[in-house]
């Protein structure tokens, strides 16, 4: 330690330099995270909102909502905490003025079952029959009003708008709330719904269904898994290039330094207490850089519009920086050899 | 037993064409308590002699005792201890590490050999003998090269060695800083019963000398 203190004490300007870089890579890593984090749970919050604990879909969808459909033939007996869940892709218009069509998905509802009654309200009220509908509020956005009258690309049935749901978005598509009848209205009247959300254990008598737990039907939501990957892949690669950053600082220092080196060499001083001199600063350097991005991603959760998603997690930054100091001390190996290859004579040349 | 021994040490670097032989058949001793001095032309051979002597590096025929040990029989671990413990290296290339201050450089020691080393007295007394007491906290970088060879010096006595191994201590020194670090060498043989040797084409050491070998073209002959 006291080596590795004195050579960063000395070359304070090129120390600063490599942590600041240190500490901005680590910053970048901490907001992917945040938003890693954000993300997902913004995917999931819906479903968690409705404390569903099974999911049950017909068993050649593989596990997709929009490929499931349960006959009424097959549908189980249904108990108190089931709700069924009709979903579609349709287009909207809204008949004869203004607002443009648009794509959404209908997610069809019956309005005794507790799903129905999650749904947040921002303006307007809930439907109450079978021609009312809910729209995101991203469609307000894009001019749906109130009391509009709204059709279905394919449908000539009319349905009137009574309320608006705050940021419902399904595979980054607005939602509309309606009835199951309409659902049933465009996919026929021989389906009972896509799926049964459920807040129990389910046991089903049904060949033609499945049941899966609410976190396998997450992990298969469309998208999820593979933005998952895609952020802890960039998260992984700037920690390598944190690594490398310190590999390349700490062999250009120690090659610069083995004159001096090998006249410790020559005077008795181990090669260990010299590479220990190198993993200690690759230890300093990675631990102050990984502080000071976590002191500054403090300060950004801080001063995030909460409309923002992102959710940080104090526990997996911590064992990001924690492996980002290890990855720093492995990186110390490169410096390390070039130690262990200097021969005390090497202080004659 | 003499604190150093070459027993008809040869070295030969390289091959073929490029074949030097720096050593030709060298037989010497350096005992306790006098300061031998080895002098040459340059390319003589004399930094082959001395990192042969001190164990820096192994002869191609012949054998090395330092303190009654041959270097050649231990391993790598063994002669650094060795080194640090037994020997004052003052090397021709007095690199001094960059980022430590004179101060540091004896901390350093510390580190490594927590016991021996000299007092805070005695390493006083040194530096103000050398002149670069109040250098003590100057990076090498601020030196002028006879200051941090007289830093080397200190450095090399700081572990108070029983043996001091010198190459070309004076190069980078003026007249009365020779005479300077000559008395010293002398003091450390004569006062506390070290073995110095000492290679130089430095004439001006020899008036210092209780022994003097001439080495030329590898070749060793005692004139003292
Ligand atoms: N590592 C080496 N490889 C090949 N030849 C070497 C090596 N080291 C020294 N020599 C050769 O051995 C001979 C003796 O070199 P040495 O360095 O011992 O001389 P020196 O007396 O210390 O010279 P100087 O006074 O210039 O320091 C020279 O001819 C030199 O070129
Ligand atoms: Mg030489």
């Amino acid at each position: 330690m006291f080596l590795a203190i004195r050579e960063i004490r000395h070359s304070k300007l090129h120390s600063g330099l490599i942590v600041a870089i240190i500490a901005l890579v680590g910053y970048l890593i901490f907001m992917l995270l945040g938003l890693m984090l954000g993300l997902a749970k913004e995917n999931t919050a819906a479903i968690e909102q409705w404390h569903t604990q099974t999911v049950v879909l017909s068993k050649g969808a593989n596990l997709s909502l929009s490929q499931s459909l349960i006959k009424q033939a097959d549908l189980p007996t249904l108990k108190k905490g089931d709700s069924l869940v009709g979903q579609s892709p349709v287009v909207i218009s809204a008949t004869g003025k203004h607002a443009h069509k648009q794509s959404a998905q209908l997610i069809g509802l019956k309005q005794s079952q507790p799903l129905a009654k999650t749904v947040v309200i921002t303006s307007g009220h809930r439907s109450r029959n079978a021609n009312q509908l809910v729209l995101s509020t991203n469609l307000q956005a894009k001019g749906y009003r109130l009391s509009d009258k709204v059709r279905f690309a394919g449908s000539t049935k009319t349905y009137t708008v009574v309320g608006f749901a705050s940021g419902a978005m399904l595979n980054m598509t607005p939602v509309i709330y309606g009835d199951l009848s309409a659902w049933q209205g465009l996919k026929g009247n021989q389906f009972a719904a896509s799926a049964i959300f459920s807040t129990r254990k389910f046991s089903l008598t049904t060949a033609s269904l499945k049941a899966y737990p609410v976190n396998r039907f997450v992990a298969k939501l469309p998208g999820y898994a593979a933005q998952n990957k895609t952020f802890a892949m960039m998260i992984a690669f700037l920690m390598v290039i944190a690594m490398v950053i310190i590999a390349v600082f700490l062999t250009i220092l120690t090659m610069q330094k083995l004159p001096a080196y090998a006249v410790l060499r020559a005077q008795g001083i181990t090669a260990a207490t010299l590479s220990r001199a190198a993993v200690a600063q690759a230890f300093l350097l990675m631990g102050i850089g990984s502080l000071l991005s976590l002191g500054v991603t403090f300060l950004t959760t801080l001063a995030l519009p909460t409309t923002m998603p992102f959710l940080f997690s104090w526990p997996l930054a911590l064992a990001i920086s924690a492996g980002l100091i290890v990855l720093g001390m492995v990186s110390a190996l490169v410096p390390v050899r070039l130690i262990r290859r200097l021969q005390p004579l090497d202080a004659m040349s | 037993m003499e604190a150093i021994e070459l027993h008809r040490v040869g070295k030969v670097y390289g091959k073929g064409v490029s074949k030097v032989t720096a050593l030709h058949d060298v037989s010497f001793s350096a005992p306790a308590g006098q300061l031998s001095l080895v002098v040459g032309p340059s390319g003589s051979g004399k930094s082959t002699f001395l990192t042969i002597a001190g164990g820096l590096q192994t002869p191609t025929s012949g054998q090395v005792l330092i303190d009654g040990h041959d270097p050649a029989t231990m391993t790598a671990k063994q002669r650094d201890h060795l080194r640090l413990t037994t020997l004052g290296f003052v090397l021709q290339s007095y690199n001094l590490h960059p980022s430590l201050t004179v101060a540091d450089q004896f901390t350093l020691v510390d580190r490594v050999k927590k016991e021996g080393n000299l007092s805070k007295q005695e390493l006083a007394t040194l530096l103000a003998e050398l002149g670069i007491a109040d250098l003590i906290d100057k990076y090498p970088g601020q030196l002028s090269g006879g200051q941090r060879q007289r830093v080397a010096i200190a450095r090399a006595l700081y572990p108070n060695p029983t043996i001091v191994l010198a190459d070309e201590p004076t190069a980078a020194l003026d007249r009365p800083r020779v005479a300077v670090v000559g008395q010293l060498m002398q003091d450390l043989a004569k006062k506390y019963g070290k073995a110095v040797v000492v290679v130089t084409h430095d004439q001006r050491l020899t008036p210092f000398a209780d022994r003097i070998a001439r080495i030329e073209d590898g070749r060793l002959t005692m004139e003292k």
